[in-house]
């Protein structure tokens, strides 16, 4: 697990308005547990090599369901299912370019 | 320490698997068919007939089959373009030629009433869905 805050840089649509393509955002450890409504990054649970950044829609018993804003644009938890809390590496804290759009990411 | 704040970000994916992860040539090999069955009504047409119903449906027909040229087309490219990867050409040294080719057939049987040329485009679509499923085995 990182230490400390990192960035990714954000790929595709599925979180549109909130994250755009090409967005770069600072991500901070997760919390123990995530809350509702935190824009979070996890594993592909169908692809561990890869980051996914969802929004939490619900906090169950030890895994979340995750969304993406733009819910006709998304893969998320309606089709990979919930996601274990060891799988969610990160949450999205700031965007910090492009500069015009800097600022919190927010539940 | 701070050696980590020179590199580039890491990705990580806001994505959607639809419409870039749903892939089939089955929409191409309608098309084409289409366009054989076109070409092959518009041939049993009478040659001299004039009345109104043979000259509609001959247009029909003649409008249905370019349409269908273009679909399938289209179909194709968004194969060749979005579903093929490069490790897919290593296996298929041909796959681009052949769709080069197969979009060319499209082209021409827009252009065209020739049965012949509707079947070397099933054939190409034939062989670019047999590449298509080999390589989800």
């Amino acid at each position: 697990m990182r230490r400390g805050p990192w960035r990714v840089a954000v790929a595709g649509h599925s979180m549109e308005p909130t994250l755009r393509e090409g967005d770069r955002v600072f991500v901070l450890p997760p919390r123990r547990e995530p809350r509702v409504g935190e824009v979070v990054v996890l594993r592909d649970p169908r692809d561990a090599k890869r980051l996914l950044l969802k929004r939490v829609a619900a906090v169950g018993d030890g895994a979340v369901t995750v969304m993406g804003d733009r819910r006709d644009h998304s893969t998320d938890s309606r089709y990979f299912g919930d996601v274990p809390l060891t799988d969610v590496v990160g949450r999205a804290a700031f965007r910090y370019a492009p500069l015009g759009r800097a600022g919190r990411v927010r539940s | 320490m701070f050696g980590r704040l020179f590199k580039p970000p890491i990705v990580a994916y806001a994505h959607c698997d639809i419409p870039c992860g749903i892939y089939d040539p089955t929409p191409a090999k309608i098309a084409a068919d289409t366009v054989a069955k076109m070409v092959e009504k518009i041939n049993q047409l009478s040659p001299t007939a004039t009345d109104v119903t043979t000259r509609a449906n001959f247009v029909r027909m003649t409008v249905v089959k370019e349409e269908h040229a273009q679909i399938c087309k289209k179909e194709l490219e968004i194969l060749w373009s979005d579903y093929f990867k490069p490790e897919h050409l290593e296996k298929y040294p041909k796959l681009h030629d052949t769709f080069w080719k197969a979009a060319k057939l499209c082209s021409k049987n827009k252009q065209n009433v020739d049965a012949t040329a509707a079947a070397e485009l099933q054939a190409a679509v034939k062989e670019i869905s047999d590449m298509f499923w080999a390589t989800k085995k």
